[in-house]
């Protein structure tokens, strides 16, 4: 019984370590333009601020 | 073993010895107590009525101990302040003969041990230590007792006593030994203590309502 | 009438008859089972208890009306098969103990097969146990106090109290009394006890077996079902088995994490793809300004899907630096938004120097299938007076040992639970133990 379950962590573990699985999950959007690369600015990236704070005190 | 062709001097009965060397005998047809001497068997008494008690064991009971067999072909019973309880004369299947000791279904199998370091009657107190065969005994009873019935064949004369002295020693594991002190000359006997279903006892006695 | 062998010839051996009897005091019937063994015969009908081996049967207790009745729930005369023979159930006691102002009661029951002995059956809150007298006295001198050892195996103490004897039937074959009491001591070693019984000087060991109410109930064929076993009882086996045992198979699975993650892990491309140093200048830096922002050439991201690791390096002291990613595959359009930020202060206060944050920044991006890519770049940081150089380096592929951490801590779930479930079994077990101390002393 262990055995089964022991096997199927490490294969879990297998398959997440192959696929570069992760918890941390990152903001994903298709569809992007080529004309990104003509002209960076036009890309809203989906952080519409900064990871911090940055209005005045 | 058996010496065919003996007769009760007092009825006339065939008397069988089932051990060569047994001294003395109870005629099974009329009661009297025999002693063998070197020409002929002599009556010097009648047994009482022996004591009733519970042990399923009786004359001719059969078992086994270590690679031998066994025959209970005779049987003394002692009385003390704690009650009575019996010691069987085997027959055993090599030819030697033995003790089974019988109290309230605690079983122990020992032989004489002729020429052995034995202490004075006197001199033994609750445990000391003793050595003998290179095993360590130590004294855990002095038990004071009386006869109080025989049965069958014994190797020894017993018509003639009343009063008996042992002194029982344990070793930490199932040896057991006794030192009996009855008769002028003290006797040491040796073996252990055994368990009633390793006996593999056969032809017990009936009780009724019991199946055996 | 001597016994005689079976070769006399019209003399044949009458077997020993139950005997019928009558109370001297109150006339009822009395059944005596055991065959001459018996001492002491209780009266069921007028509660005295008689002298077996008195032929007048004299009375030598009464205890009508002192005591609460308590029916055995085997009957008297019942028989059954136990332990590879029949035997008969003959006599019954009740025996109460007082712990911490608290009475607690078990039940003994006597068995006896006229060949094999006496057995005794014990019963509290539901749990039995089979026990027989002990010939040989268990050792108490090897070992830790308060442990005895028997046949190489080592018990340990459980409870020392006086027994006091509060209700009896039937017959025995020692001498009983309502009120009289024993001084008793448990030694356990699950599924087995030791029980040593002490009275003025003597001391009787017993050794016992736990056994199950179903077990009773089958052998001899009782009505119903047994009571239910409440808690935990001294010699019951833990049904967990050995607490050790469970950690063999996780040691033999952490071995194959180990060898997994080591082939795993060298396996991993672990290449780097793309590194380059820029410059953001400061002076320029305004909020929500996108003119900051530029993409990369592209690269190539190879193999199968798997993840790619993005780490900003960033010489700041006292200062920070925001770097928005975004990795855009430029043939399929999809693309991966990752915020970052580098900060980095130091300083010097009463408790001395202190450093706040680091010049590296570590982020992984899952699953990344393969092609080609780009970054698009957007950094970010407070006006100030200079630059911020900062280093961007992409790897493909590399391992995370967060997994291998987080697959550890799965495979030890198990056994971890299995432990727990056993150590709080064994906690209830001992929290029933108790009242004094193992009576110390040499034993007969």
């Amino acid at each position: 019984m262990y055995l089964a379950y022991g096997l199927f962590v490490l294969g879990l573990l297998s398959a997440a370590e192959y696929w570069g699985w992760s918890f941390n999950s990152v903001s994903q959007r298709k569809d992007v333009p080529r004309s990104v690369r003509d002209n960076p600015g036009s890309y809203r990236s989906v952080y519409g601020g900064y990871p911090h704070y940055t209005g005045g005190k | 073993m058996s010496q065919p062709g003996a007769n009760c001097p007092n009825c006339g009965a065939p008397v069988r010895f089932r051990w060569s060397s047994s001294v003395q005998t109870v005629c099974e047809y009329c009661q009297s107590i025999l002693v063998r001497t070197d020409v002929d068997l002599r009556k010097v008494g009648t047994v009482a009525d022996l004591p009733r008690d519970g042990s399923p064991v009786q004359i001719g009971t059969e078992g086994r101990y270590r690679h031998l067999s066994f025959v209970t072909i005779g049987r003394v019973i002692y009385e003390y302040d704690q009650g009575l309880w019996s010691e069987w004369h085997l027959a055993m299947s090599d030819g030697k003969n033995g003790w089974l000791s019988d109290a309230q279904f605690e079983y122990a199998v020992t032989f004489a041990a002729p020429r052995r370091q034995m202490p004075a009657a006197g001199a033994v107190n609750v445990n000391q230590r003793y050595e003998w065969d290179g095993v360590q005994y130590t004294v855990t009873t002095i038990t004071d007792a009386r006869y109080r019935g025989i049965q069958g064949e014994l190797p020894f004369q017993t018509w003639d006593k009343e009063k008996a002295r042992f002194i029982d020693l344990r070793s930490a594991a199932a040896n057991c030994a006794t030192l009996d002190y009855s008769d002028a000359d003290p006797v040491l006997y040796l073996g252990e203590i055994v368990d009633g279903d390793a006996l593999q006892l056969k032809n017990l006695r009936s009780f009724e309502g019991w199946p055996s | 009438m001597a016994v005689v062998s079976g070769d006399a010839p019209d003399r044949p051996a009458a077997p020993p008859k139950v005997q019928g009897l009558n109370c001297p005091k109150c006339g009822a019937a009395l059944s005596v089972r055991s065959f001459d063994h018996a001492v002491s015969i209780v009266c069921g009908s007028c509660h005295s208890i008689l002298d077996a081996k008195d032929p007048q049967l004299r009375i030598l207790q009464q205890f009508e009306g002192k005591v609460h009745e308590v029916q055995p729930l085997i009957p008297l005369g019942r028989r059954g098969r136990w332990h590879g023979a029949a035997y008969e159930l003959i006599g019954f006691q009740q025996r109460t103990i007082a712990v911490d102002g608290a009475h607690y009661s078990w039940h003994e029951y006597l068995l006896f097969n006229p060949f094999k002995g006496f057995r005794y059956l014990t019963q509290y809150d539901g749990h039995w146990n089979d026990s027989v007298t002990l010939r040989s006295v268990p050792d108490a001198t090897r070992g830790v106090i308060g442990t005895v050892t028997h046949e190489g195996v080592t018990y340990r103490h459980f409870q020392t109290a006086t027994a006091v004897t509060s209700f009896v039937l039937g017959e025995f074959p020692w001498e009983v009394r309502v009120g009289e009491s024993a001084r008793v001591s448990d030694y356990v070693a699950p599924p087995r006890v030791l029980s040593r019984e002490a009275t003025g000087n003597e001391a009787t060991w017993s050794i016992g077996q736990y056994t199950s109410g179903r077990d009773v109930w089958a052998a001899f064929a009782l009505p119903g079902s047994p009571p239910k076993a409440v808690g935990v009882y001294a010699n019951q086996p833990s049904p967990y088995g050995r607490a050790g045992r469970v950690w063999r198979p996780f040691l033999k699975m952490a071995g194959a994490l180990l060898v997994l993650m080591i082939v795993l892990s060298s396996l991993a491309l672990k290449s780097q793809v793309f590194k380059h140093t820029y410059t953001f200048d400061t002076r320029r830096a305004q909020p929500d300004q996108p003119e900051s922002s530029f993409v990369t050439e592209v690269f190539d991201l190879q193999g199968h899907t798997s993840n790619v690791e993005l780490t900003t390096e960033a010489s700041v002291s006292n200062n920070w630096i925001g770097v928005s990613y975004a990795l855009i595959n430029e043939d399929t359009g999809q693309a991966y938004d990752v915020g970052r930020e580098v900060s980095y202060y130091s300083g010097r206060d009463q408790d001395g120097a202190w450093t706040e944050g680091s010049t590296r920044d570590v982020a992984v991006i899952p699953s990344v299938p393969p092609g080609r890519y780009y970054l698009r770049v957007e950094p970010d940081a407070d006006p100030g007076p200079g630059t911020i150089r900062y280093t961007v380096i992409l790897r493909r592929d590399v391992p995370s040992f967060l997994l291998y951490g987080l697959a550890l801590l799965a495979l030890a779930i198990p056994p971890g639970f299995a432990t727990w479930r056993s150590m709080s079994f064994e906690q209830a077990r001992w929290a029933e133990s108790g009242g004094s101390a193992p009576d110390m002393g040499s034993d007969s």
